[in-house]
């Protein structure tokens, strides 16, 4: 089931076959995990992208008193992990946690590679998806520079729709750049203005 | 005579937690669809067990829901429940809270303080109903019956009695108003004593074993399973090995799509993505959390 929804996915955006997607996934890495699960510890290079076929990670970092900083969330069709550290091959400065059960495939660099030499689409693909990459990052940047708390929610429930229901309002909080107290704050003044008894 | 017979027995599942109050064997949808069960779309049970005292009451936190309504029915302990339109309570033994979540509340539910303390065996039922595709964006009300207030009948020959919650036993109306018929009942019999119940065929019809161990026409059942008919005819008689009780459902299929996610249960998935967007949006109201 999670190759199925990760096959769907590949050949949403690229024109790879059946017969080329099985032989590319052939030894491919794939994993139910618990609640919970790490999947990325800070100090390790990361050597995979996850694709979450089922559940819900998120990458955070830690500041020197152990306060968790949310950096990333990745329900169902995200692809999340560490660019930078594969990249560069250096220590990553991140965790990957499951906030759910989870079904992930493990994305290395060589079946990103053999399935560009077999399709150019992908690696066409694989670029837009780290030009979305920047763009999410720059866009995320201004918005805790510029915005309001109410300005960055909405931001971030159009971005995420159902996942004021799925994670703990900390965490959103944390993402968002504001304090728990804050963002029942926003959603009380956005009651106010929407809920009509 | 032509009996309405057993379709399956089925065995509660392993429990889990809802929140960290409400340890269920779900029913529906996890053992049997919510079509085959319309309009039963959820079916939670929390077997008698025994939570020690706490502090801090046990529940589960703020949450919405759309398109559908809660019965919560207590048989032990009590649940102390707030909602976002400023309506709360207490859910004591015996009593059962009909909640029409319809276009939107958010609620959230709690061991009551006291039973919290003192710690106890705790026992309920939490059912969904769906609402037909006209009602569902309804405005959002409760209807809290304590035990009192439940229409009751006593069965002949001293067998026992039966709780009118909804629908009707024998002429005797239910005390709940729904929006398509449905018959709901608990039922208490004596040992050894017995009572048929008639459903018009076509409705889903389902009872669980409270209590005690039961026969339903012949077949034993054992405590905390869930019997389904067929639709082959509409009477099925129960008769209690032990004294027992049962809680039986009976209701008119509704014979529409459903788009389920989460606490939403809605027709269309363009109406679950809606119901996501107003839920983000703060129209279902404001709770403050636990």
């Amino acid at each position: 089931m999670p190759l199925e929804n990760f096959k769907r996915y590949i050949q949403h955006h690229t024109q790879l076959s059946d017969t080329h997607f099985n032989e590319l996934t052939r030894n491919i890495r794939v994993e139910v995990v618990k609640k919970h699960t790490r999947l990325l510890n800070q100090g390790e290079v990361c050597r995979f992208s996850f694709f979450v076929s089922k559940g819900l990670l998120r990458l955070y970092t830690l500041d020197q008193q152990g306060k968790e900083f949310v950096i990333q969330f990745a329900p169902e069709d995200w692809i999340v992990g560490d660019r930078s550290s594969a990249y560069f091959n250096q220590a990553s400065d991140y965790f990957i946690d499951c906030i759910e059960d989870s079904e992930i495939v493990f994305i290395d660099k060589q079946l990103i590679d053999k399935a560009s030499d077999i399709d150019k689409n992908f690696r066409t693909y694989f670029d837009t998806l780290l030009h979305n990459h920047i763009r999410h990052i720059q866009k995320r940047i201004s918005f805790l520079l510029c915005a309001t708390a109410e300005q960055r929610y909405m931001e971030f429930v159009n971005l995420y729709p159902d996942l004021m229901l799925r994670a703990p309002q900390w965490m959103i909080a944390s993402y968002l750049g504001i304090t728990p107290e804050s963002l029942s704050r926003v959603r009380k003044e956005l009651a106010k203005k929407h809920f009509k008894l | 005579m032509a009996q309405r017979e057993i379709e399956v027995i089925i065995a509660p599942r392993k429990p889990h937690f809802v929140g960290d109050g409400f340890r269920v064997h779900n029913f529906i949808p996890s053992t049997i669809s919510m079509e085959q069960m319309s309009p039963f779309i959820m079916l939670d049970y929390g077997s008698k067990f025994y939570f020690p005292p706490s502090d801090k009451p046990r529940g589960v936190n703020v949450h919405p829901h759309r398109g559908f309504e809660t019965v919560t029915i207590a048989y032990k302990g009590k649940v102390a429940h707030h909602d976002s339109a400023g309506n709360s309570g207490i859910i004591g033994e015996g009593d059962v809270q009909w909640m029409t979540a319809a276009s939107g509340v958010l609620h959230k539910e709690y061991h009551e303080e006291t039973f919290s303390k003192e710690g106890g065996d705790f026992q309920v039922v939490q059912l969904w109903v769906n609402l037909p595709a006209k009602d569902k964006m309804s405005s959002p009300k409760y209807q809290e019956l304590p035990n009192d207030k439940i229409n009751k009948v006593q069965l002949s020959n001293h067998a026992g009695e039966v709780e009118v919650i909804a629908g009707n036993y024998n002429h005797v109306k239910g005390s709940a108003s729904t929006f398509t018929p449905i018959h709901l009942l608990n039922v208490k019999l004596h040992k050894n004593g017995s009572s048929a119940f008639q459903f018009p065929t076509a409705y889903n019809t389902a009872l669980l074993v409270i209590e005690g161990k039961i026969k339903v026409n012949d077949t034993e059942v054992n405590t905390d399973h869930l019997v389904v008919f067929k639709h082959n005819d509409e009477t099925f008689n129960i008769q209690a090995v032990e004294e027992a009780k049962v809680l039986i459902m009976s209701g008119e299929p509704i014979h529409e799509p459903i788009a389920a996610h989460g606490p939403f249960v809605m027709n269309t998935k363009a109406e679950i993505i809606q119901a996501f967007e107003d839920y983000n949006k703060g129209k279902f109201g404001y709770l403050e959390e636990e």
